[in-house]
Order: C-alpha cells, then sequence, then structure tokens
C-alpha cells in the first residue's frame, strides 16, 4: 500500500500516511492563581497516502474544545487508556497483571506505532482534496486545568501579585510528555519547524525554543506576547516552555546565550553559569562542529522534577545548582551539570533519534562525550575513578536485578519475545521502565561507547560523530523537504554503519555482546606461580549462570609486575580454557639493590623484604584498562596488594587494592594506608578511601593496635597548630585536597571502636574540640559542608545504648557522652534557624544523626520532628532527609 | 540708597536682590583688591590697589569724591562698640613645655602635655595562643547558646524527651514561602566574611600558586591532563 519511494538512507516512517513539517503553539493565556492554561495549536500536515480519513494525535490531560480542519469543523474523539489501566479487573491484582495492562495502554497511544490518544475524522468535503495529497492545517484549541504532570506550576503562598511572589511554570517530564500541554504527535522522530506563542502577564518572562522574533504588549499594556521560532526540524518531545518572573543575564562571554533565573538569585546565576563558556569551547573543539542552534538559554527553576533537563535550544536546571563562590562541593557538581546538559544540546537534542530502540545512541555518545570533558577538566585520575564507579554501579545493578539490554528489539509476539521478563515491568517503552533502568541503562550505553572507542580509536570516534552532526546539519537547513529530515534521527543501524565506514573496523563482535544482549561479566581469578618454569600460572573462571551475567569470550588484558618491569598480556578467554600459563620476564631476586621499572616508565625504589623470596611477581591485575563490563574478585597475598597501593600508578588499582586490604588487618597494611594517606602527590579521593580501610582494620586489630588511634596524629599535624596540637588551625580551604581530607578524616575516626566496642573516649572529645574550636571568620569559602561532617562524625560515633530491662528512654538515664553530642546538634540546629547554612547542609546532617541517636536507643523514638521537617515548605535536601528518617521507622 | 534715589517703598523680594548685588559688589571689591596687593608682594592692601581695582570694574574713580560729598546723603550711626567677650580659658593640665631655642616665639605654643605624652603600662595583652582560640570559642559558644536558647524560650519549640522540654530545646520547625532562598543565598555574615577576606585574597592566590596541585600520581596522560577538579576550581575561584 505504501507507494512512497525511499531513498538507500530513507527513514520509514511509523505513520506512512501522514507527516507534520510545521506546528503553531500558541497559549494565550496562563492563570497562576487557577493553574490553568488555554490555548490552540495549528499543525501542519502532508498526507502520504490518498484516503487517509483520520489523524491520530497524542494529548493527555487537555480538555479540547474544538478541532478544525482546514477552516472545516471536523469531529474527534478522545480516548486516553492509561487513565484506568486494569479495567475494573478485580479478580487478578496482581503487579504482572498490571504491568502487562499498562504496557498495553501505553502500546495502545505509542506515536512510534502511529497511535495516539485523539483521533480526528478528516471532513468527508476534504476527501478529494487528501487524495491529492494536499495540505491539511489541523487547529485544535485546548485548555489544560491543574496539571498533574508535563506542566508544574509553582505559586509560593504569600502576599503580592504572582511576579512579587515569585509564582513560575515549565515544562517537566520524563522522555516524551509533551502531550501532556499541548497536543502534537509526541514522538522523538517526528520532526517539523516551530512557531511558539506565549501571552504572560508584562511583569513575567517566557522562555522557549528557538529565537526570540519580538515580544508585543496587548493593547492595555498589561500583557504581552513572546514570539519564538524554531527553524530547525524538532521533535514535539525536544520543547519545552518556562515562564516567571525571572532575572536575566547575557552571557559576557557568548552573547547568544542567555541564563534565567528566579528573583534575587542574579549574583549566583553570574557565578555559576561564568563557567559555561568552556564547556561550549570543549564540544566545540573535539566535534570540530559549531553549536547547531543559533542560541541557547538555561532556566534554573524552583522543585525541578530533574536536576539538569534538556531541550532544543534551552535547558531547565533546578535552581538548587547555582551557588556563590564561597561554596566548593557544589562548584564540580554543577559543572558536571552543565556539562550534561550541553552534551545533550548535540546528541538528544539537535539528532533525535529514530525509534526508542536506538536510545542507547545518544545517550552513549552524550555520556561519552560529557567523560571527555571530565577527563579534561578534572583530569585522568578523576576520569579513570568515575568510570570505575559508574562500572561498579552497572555491574552491583545488573547482578541484582537482572541485565539491562541496550538494543532491545520487539517482535510482533507478546509474551514469549519479551527480553526482559526477569523485569517487573516492560521495556518496550520508556514510560513502562523503572526509573533506576533507565539510570542503569544511560550508564551502561556511556562505558559501552567506551569500549568502542577502545576498539577503533578516540580520533575515529570523533570523526563519527562529526560525520552525524554534519549530516544532520545539511538536513536541518533544507526547507519543506521533510523526507531530508529524517538525516537528522540516529539508528543503531546507520550509527554502526557509520562506524564501519569511518573506521573499517568490525565491531560487531563487542556489539552483540554488549548492546544486543544483556548482562556483565564475572570473572574470578587466582594464580600460583611456578618457580621451575619460572611461569605464572594464571587461573580465570566465570560464573555466567547467576541472574544478569552472561559469557565472555575472547580477547582479556592482563598486567603483571615483576622485578624487571612492568609486562602487558592478552589471554584469549575461550570455551573450556580457564588455565593460563603467563612466562614470567625476572627471575627472583631480592638481594639485588635496583630500581624497578613501572608500567608508565617511572623507576623506584621498594622495600622488597616483604615479599615471596621465591617470586618474582609484585603484584597482577586484570583487564587493568577496564575494557569488558565486569566484576573481577581476584586472589593475591596482602603484600601484592601493599605493592599495588603504594606502588601502582593507577588511581583504580589503588582503590582496589584499599578495598582488598580491608581483610588483610596487619601492621603493614596499616602501615602502607597511612603513608599513602599522607602522601600529598597521591589523588585524594583515593586518600578518602584510606581514612575509612583504616578505620576498618584498626577495629580489626583493636587488641594489638598500639599508639593513638588510627589518622589522629596524623590529623594533628597536618591540621592542627604546631605550639598547641589539641586546637585546629583556623579554616583555610585554599588547597582542596587538603580541604577534602580534612572532612573525611573524623568522619572516618569517628568509625573507630575499643575493645569494648565502644567510640573511644579520645576520638569523642577530639571530635568535640573540632567542633569548638572551629573558625571560619578568616576563610575564603564557607565551612558548611565541613561543619556537616563534624555532625556526620559525631553521629559515627554513637553506639546502642546499655538498656536495662527495656526502660523508657529519659533525660535521666542520658548517656553523658551522648549528652554532649546531643548539646552540639542542639546548638547546630538552633543556629541553623538564625544563621542558615547553603542548602541547609547542617540541618540535615543534624536531622540524620538524630536519626541514628533514636535508632540506637538514646533517644526515644519518636517520628514527630522528622514529620514537621517534611512538610512542604522547607528546602528539600531537608525535606528529603526527614523523610528518609521517617522512613527508616518502616525498617 | 533707595529713598535717596527717590523711592518710597520697595518689596521685600526687591530690598533682598539689591542686598545681594551690593554685597557680592563689596566682595568681588574686597577680594581683586587682596590680588592686587599679593601681585605686588604685600599683605595690606593699599589705596591704590582699591583704586586700580574699582577701575578693573569700570567704575569712574573720578565721581566718588563727589558722591561721598553728596548732600541728600543719610548718615548711618555706627553701632555702638561693644566689649569683646572675654574667652574663657581653655582647661589646661600640666606645665606646657615651653619652646626649645630653635623655634622662634611667635610660633604656637606646645598643646598640653596630656595630648602627646605616652603612659608605658604593665600588663602585657594576652597574646598566647592557646589562650585567644579558647576564649574566641567559648566566647563564641556562649553567644550561640545564650541566643538560641532565648529563641527557644520565647518561641515555639520541639523536643525529643516527652517529659522533658528545656534541656535541649529545639526551635520549631517552620516551613518558608519561598524556601529555596534561604538555602542558596549566602547570609549577610557570611558576604561581609567575604568582603573582608577579599584584601587579603591577593596573597592567597600566590600561595595556591605554589601549591603542589597535581593530585594524581598516574602518569600515563600528559602531565597538564592530570589536574584535577581542585585545580580548576582555584583558577575560577580567584577570578
Amino acid at each position: 500500500r505504501m507507494n512512497r519511494k525511499k531513498g538507500d538512507k530513507g527513514f520509514e516512517s511509523p505513520r506512512p500516511y501522514k507527516f507534520t513539517t510545521h506546528q503553531v503553539v500558541c497559549i494565550n493565556n496562563i492563570n497562576f492563581q487557577r493553574k490553568s492554561v488555554v490555548g490552540y495549536v495549528e499543525l501542519t500536515i502532508f498526507p502520504t497516502v490518498a484516503n487517509l480519513n483520520r489523524i491520530k494525535l497524542n494529548s493527555k490531560q487537555c480538555r479540547i474544545y474544538r478541532v478544525r480542519v482546514n477552516d472545516l469543523e471536523a469531529a474527534f474523539i478522545y480516548n486516553d487508556p492509561t487513565l484506568e489501566v486494569c479495567h475494573h479487573e478485580s479478580k487478578q491484582r496482581n503487579l504482572n497483571y498490571f504491568s502487562n495492562a499498562y504496557a498495553a495502554a501505553v502500546s495502545a497511544v505509542d506515536p512510534d506505532a502511529g497511535n495516539g490518544e485523539l483521533c480526528i475524522k478528516v471532513p468527508s468535503e476534504l476527501w478529494k482534496h487528501v487524495d491529492e495529497l494536499k495540505v491539511l492545517k489541523v487547529h485544535i484549541n485546548f485548555s489544560l486545568d491543574q496539571p498533574k504532570g508535563g506542566l508544574h506550576f509553582v505559586v509560593p503562598n504569600m502576599e503580592g501579585n504572582m511576579a512579587e511572589r515569585g509564582a513560575h511554570v515549565f515544562s517537566c517530564g520524563y522522555q516524551n510528555s509533551t502531550r501532556f500541554w499541548f497536543p502534537c504527535v509526541d514522538s522523538y522522530s517526528e520532526l517539523c519547524t516551530w512557531k511558539l506563542e506565549y501571552t504572560v502577564d508584562a511583569a513575567m518572562v517566557a522562555v522557549s525554543n528557538g529565537d526570540l522574533v519580538e515580544t508585543v504588549y496587548t493593547h492595555d499594556m498589561r500583557k504581552k506576547t513572546f514570539h519564538y521560532m524554531l527553524t530547525i526540524p524538532t521533535a514535539a518531545s525536544n520543547i519545552s516552555l518556562a515562564i516567571g518572573p525571572f532575572e536575566i543575564l547575557v552571557d559576557p562571554y557568548m552573547h547568544e546565550v542567555t541564563h534565567f533565573c528566579l528573583p534575587q538569585l542574579l549574583p549566583l546565576l553570574k557565578h555559576t553559569t561564568s563557567y559555561l563558556h568552556e564547556v561550549f569551547e570543549f564540544y566545540e573543539e573535539i566535534l570540530t562542529c559549531r553549536y547547531p542552534y543559533s542560541c541557547f538559554k538555561t532556566v534554573f527553576i524552583d522543585e525541578a522534577y530533574v536536576e539538569v533537563a534538556a531541550y532544543a535550544s534551552m535547558s531547565i536546571f533546578s535552581t538548587n545548582l547555582l551557588h556563590s563562590a564561597m561554596i566548593i562541593d557544589e562548584t564540580p557538581l554543577t559543572r558536571r551539570c552543565l556539562a550534561q546538559a550541553l552534551a545533550q544540546q548535540f546528541f538528544g537534542c539537535f539528532i533525535s533519534r529514530m525509534s526508542w530502540s536506538d536510545e542507547w545512541v545518544l545517550k552513549g555518545i552524550s555520556g561519552y562525550i560529557y567523560g571527555l570533558w571530565m577527563k579534561k577538566t578534572f583530569g585522568v585520575n578523576e576520569y579513570r575513578h568515575w568510570i570505575k564507579q559508574e562500572l561498579d554501579q552497572i555491574v552491583a545493578y545488573e547482578l541484582k536485578t537482572g541485565g539491562v539490554l541496550l538494543h532491545p528489539i520487539f517482535g510482533g509476539g507478546k509474551e514469549k519475545d519479551n527480553p526482559a521478563s526477569h523485569l517487573h515491568f516492560s521495556i518496550k517503552h520508556p514510560h513502562t521502565l523503572s526509573w533506576e533502568y533507565y539510570t542503569m541503562f544511560q550508564c551502561k550505553a556511556h562505558l559501552v561507547m567506551r569500549l568502542i572507542e577502545n576498539r577503533i580509536s578516540m580520533e575515529f570516534m570523533l570523526q563519527v560523530f562529526n560525520k552525524l552532526l554534519s549530516l544532520a546539519s545539511t538536513a536541518s537547513s533544507q526547507k519543506f523537504q521533510s523526507h531530508m529530515w529524517s538525516q537528522m534521527l540516529v539508528s543503531t543501524s546507520g550509527f554502526l554503519k557509520s562506524i564501519s565506514n569511518v573506521s573499517g573496523k568490525d565491531i560487531q563482535p563487542l556489539i552483540k555482546q554488549w548492546v544486543d544482549q544483556s548482562g556483565v561479566v564475572k570473572f574470578y581469578g587466582s594464580f600460583a606461580f611456578n618457580r621451575k618454569r619460572n611461569v605464572l600460572e594464571l587461573e580465570i573462571k566465570q560464573d555466567y549462570t547467576s541472574p544478569g551475567t552472561q559469557k565472555y569470550v575472547g580477547p582479556l588484558k592482563v598486567t603483571v609486575q615483576e622485578l624487571d618491569g612492568s609486562f602487558n598480556h592478552t589471554l584469549q578467554i575461550e570455551e573450556n580454557s580457564l588455565k593460563h600459563d603467563i612466562p614470567c620476564h625476572s627471575k627472583s631476586r631480592r638481594n639485588k639493590k635496583k630500581k624497578i621499572p613501572l608500567m608508565n616508565g617511572e623507576e623506584v625504589d621498594m622495600d622488597l623484604s616483604a615479599m615471596d623470596a621465591d617470586s618474582p611477581l609484585l603484584w597482577i591485575r586484570i583487564d587493568p584498562d577496564m575494557s569488558v563490563l565486569r566484576k573481577v574478585e581476584f586472589e593475591q597475598s596482602d603484600f601484592m596488594w601493599q605493592y599495588q597501593l603504594r606502588y601502582e600508578r593507577d588511581v583504580v588499582a589503588q582503590e582496589e587494592a584499599i578495598l582488598a586490604l580491608e581483610k588483610f588487618p596487619t601492621p603493614a597494611s596499616r602501615l602502607a594506608l597511612t603513608d599513602i594517606l599522607e602522601q600529598e602527590q597521591c589523588f585524594y579521593r583515593v586518600r578518602m578511601m584510606a581514612c575509612f580501610c583504616l578505620a576498618k582494620i584498626a577495629n580489626s586489630m583493636v587488641s594489638t593496635w598500639t599508639g593513638p588511634p588510627a589518622m589522629k596524629s596524623l590529623f594533628t599535624r597536618m591540621f592542627c597548630c604546631k605550639t598547641c596540637p589539641n586546637i585546629v588551625k583556623t579554616n583555610n580551604f585554599m588547597n582542596f585536597q587538603s580541604y577534602f581530607l580534612q572532612k573525611t578524616m573524623p568522619v572516618a575516626m569517628a568509625l573507630l571502636r575499643d575493645v569494648h566496642n565502644l567510640c573511644p573516649k579520645e576520638v569523642l572529645m577530639f571530635i568535640l574540640d573540632l567542633i569548638k574550636y572551629n573558625d571560619n571568620r578568616k576563610n575564603k569559602f564557607s565551612d558548611n559542608y565541613y561543619r556537616a561532617e563534624l555532625i556526620d562524625a559525631l553521629a559515627n560515633s554513637v553506639t546502642p545504648a546499655v538498656s536495662v530491662n527495656n526502660e523508657v528512654r529519659t533525660l535521666d538515664n542520658l548517656n553523658p557522652d551522648v549528652r554532649l553530642i546531643l548539646e552540639e546538634i542542639t546548638r547546630f540546629l538552633n543556629m541553623e534557624k538564625l544563621l542558615p547554612s547553603y542548602r541547609h547542609t547542617i540541618t540535615v546532617s543534624c536531622l540524620k544523626a538524630i536519626r541514628v541517636l533514636q535508632k540506637n536507643g538514646h533517644v526515644p523514638s519518636d517520628p514527630a520532628l522528622f514529620k514537621s521537617y517534611a512538610e512542604y515548605g522547607h528546602f528539600v535536601d531537608v525535606r528529603i532527609a526527614a523523610l528518609e528518617a521517617v522512613v527508616d521507622y518502616t525498617k | 540708597l533707595l529713598t535717596e534715589a527717590g523711592f518710597e517703598s520697595a518689596e521685600k523680594a526687591a530690598v533682598e536682590t539689591l542686598t545681594e548685588m551690593i554685597q557680592s559688589y563689596i566682595s568681588e571689591i574686597g577680594r581683586s583688591a587682596k590680588s592686587y596687593c599679593e601681585h605686588t608682594a604685600r599683605t595690606q592692601p593699599t589705596l591704590s590697589d582699591i583704586v586700580v581695582t574699582l577701575v578693573e570694574m569700570g567704575f569712574n574713580v573720578e565721581t566718588l569724591p563727589a558722591y561721598a560729598k553728596r548732600s541728600q546723603r543719610m548718615v548711618i550711626t555706627a553701632p555702638p562698640v561693644t566689649n569683646q567677650p572675654v574667652t574663657p580659658k581653655a582647661l589646661t593640665a600640666g606645665q606646657n613645655k615651653p619652646h626649645p631655642s630653635h623655634i622662634p616665639g611667635h610660633f604656637p605654643e606646645f598643646p598640653d602635655p596630656h595630648t602627646y605624652i605616652k603612659t608605658p603600662t604593665y600588663r602585657e595583652p594576652v597574646s598566647d595562643y592557646q589562650v585567644l582560640r579558647e576564649k574566641a570559642a567559648s566566647q563564641r559558644r556562649d553567644v550561640e547558646r545564650a541566643l538560641t536558647r532565648f529563641m527557644a524560650k520565647t518561641g515555639e519549640t520541639q523536643s525529643l524527651f516527652k517529659d522533658d522540654v528545656s534541656t535541649f530545646p529545639l526551635i520549631a520547625a517552620r516551613p518558608f514561602t519561598v524556601p529555596y532562598l534561604t538555602a542558596l543565598l549566602p547570609s549577610e555574615l557570611e558576604m561581609q566574611q567575604m568582603e573582608e577576606t577579599d584584601s587579603s585574597e591577593q596573597d592567597d592566590q600566590t600561595d595556591t600558586e605554589n601549591l603542589p596541585l597535581h593530585m594524581s600520581t598516574d602518569d600515563s596522560g600528559p602531565e597538564k591532563e592530570n589536574a584535577s577538579v581542585l585545580q580548576q576550581n582555584c583558577s575560577l575561584a580567584g577570578s
């Protein structure tokens, strides 16, 4: 039936019968008091087949008044099956039934299958017109009352008009949710150009996609209309809106970039966005492609649905990302959010996806280039640490809940073809996914992109991206040839084709393993050294039967550090081979004094007395480059982990060694950890991790531990006054490594326990002194995070109360140490009311600490306090902490 | 002058304007005469200075004697001379020091000795670091405690113990109408602190440049790639 000829790269539209080319959205009335919106949309549609008599569009929760097609009244039916998923079903009340019914309901209105909630009958007068494949104009009047999703109103309850109250509204939602606020084809693959008009109070500003063409006042000068034009073809799902009494800042470095924030926050906005131009420069440079839109807008709003939401030429951020120059901890986090948003402008907004199963390509690419930005901005160490963290996360998730499938292919069948039967939800639609699954999906996508980079090199990778962008760019400038616009959509097959064209390499096995198939690899490794043959006998087992795992066949890199240097070996992991013989390069020799060359060419002196006299092996690493999505459990002796911690220069190796050393509570481990802790050249996150490991080791060694409590003398040396070691220096956080260490050490120290399993009095007094003598007057930075962590430290020191006959907790039988702690918490929490800290970090820590005291039986377990802090009107971080405490009562 | 010219009455405003004009005319004569006299390196103006001034201002000096002797002039009697008020003697303390020989006698006298003589005190100010810190810490703590207790006593409170509301009084949690403002904006105290520390920023900056900012021991990449988050932060924080 379909006669349309497709070009070789043609895109098969899911809607063979129509094609939106231009859409007008006009919202002429927004009522903040009633939280309602009135407006109309006008879609220009090209029929692509004759006898088109029904047009299906997406629309949710909108009330539709009137539909006209080419100025003729048209009949329409509105039916949203997701409103009542189970249809009075009373027998089968289980999650499985609901999940299936819900997936079916979502499918029934899926725009990618040509469906929709709104079905419009083309008036019979126009049938002839349609048969000639002439343009149709569909005009829909609609209104929206108290929307439950898609559009969020924030209206503070106070005196004054809406602008004075800082009332605002913004579009939000998960995946394609534009249908929540205007009728459209709510698909990422349906591109068209846009004209957007918003009439708002004169004191308000409407921010939307594309260029602001003009703002026109109404006759009475009380309202004005913002006209936006978006000439780059864009999917409805990438259309967004924010209206509020925003303060406006034109970026001083790039005049086409404008930032918007809520009243009074302009100084914070200035500081927060002052860095954005560097991110722009970075992406444009690596992609050798200019930012595709003619302008970019950032809007910071309250009660954000997600921290970062990217839309065409505009991003909506949580206002809580704003910070002043005094705040250290939030700075890198906010910059990450900005960089993420910008990466998605290229891949996600400008280049959209062909179908839901191609989502991984976009998430993968934007996540991958964001990673490159991380590497450049925060350094290789931070980057590798982040990759390791992401890898650990996805591995833990898949092993716990089952595999994450990047590129699901859905057959026509039902139950049997379900590629994710282990999950309690369908992965067929973005709307049926669990949020956690989707987060992990994005995580896996960018890790797989990194694997592809490992295979084809970064240079080729960037060339592929550049190719996708330049094709899309050319397509976007073509007018009215909507079939060309499909170049702006990316598909899995198109992406893979592009890779093979550019690199000439076959990455099919890699794709099959990680993209078409779910699961991660679980390795168990152990080794023996055969002295006679001078061979390392490595045994690598796999667990591929547990849920969430898969079998790995292929190359695996192993790095062996020997006395004579570091050597890489590539093993072939095959079906039945478990044992691998690796010849050693050096003979064991322990008496010769010679420097030992490391992987990076550095030569170091080592004290070799700890090692096995017969073996030349210092340490062994399996898959050091993280080129397999895996978990490795590797057995080597404690001294090898210690050498690895001290001398291996890769932060990931150091972190692995620290984790392994928890199981070896010996003086040698203690020494290795203390040395790392003191080493200023060492990556600060490794040093922070070493703190906690040291606390664990100290607790295991409690009966033989000598000297002052772990880390105390070190902290004293680093942060206390030379003349009076019990007093901490006045705060100076100019050196950030020291700052992070200073924050972490007390928290770790508070985990120390004596033989009675109590926190040593000395440690508690030490922490109390830190609080007492804390002096931030001369500091350029805020100490709110530091003080919050000191409260966390107090909470960590709490141990269960000794209770006699389940007596009721009263003030009289309060433990004297707890009394001291409680006094500090009371003072801190009360001071917060007078001098609130940034993001109320101190309140958050106090609430957590109070819950710990309750849980350990020192204070009566009463949720009343938390309930009051959980109320609407408290800062979101405080509410979350309070809610977590309330939820904790159920545990 | 007006009556001389034949006016019987004048409006108050007119009189005022005239007075002002005369005032400025007379002061201009004085200022100008002083300039001429200073020009010739004298301190007291002479008659000729005045004459030159008047000529310069376009006044025909010849007419002056005739005008002075005019018949209808009104004589305003000089005001009675009053006794100069006696200036009360300034409070003196101690003996004023006589001038040393190298200072000429017409110079003013030395001020009273109490204005410049120093008296050494014999109690050492507290400078012991430990004591100072201790004092600052306990002072702050006392103030904070007093303040919060006061707030707690005068307002609504919450308590951790049902049987006791006074030992650990918590100021009741109050929702805000716009919660993000207090959470994000720095407090006035912090702003003030920022301004104070800003002055010393210059030194701090040079300090940080000397700090070892490379936190990494990973040499796999080029040196500059090892820059950490903190390094970026540092350079930005100062800008």
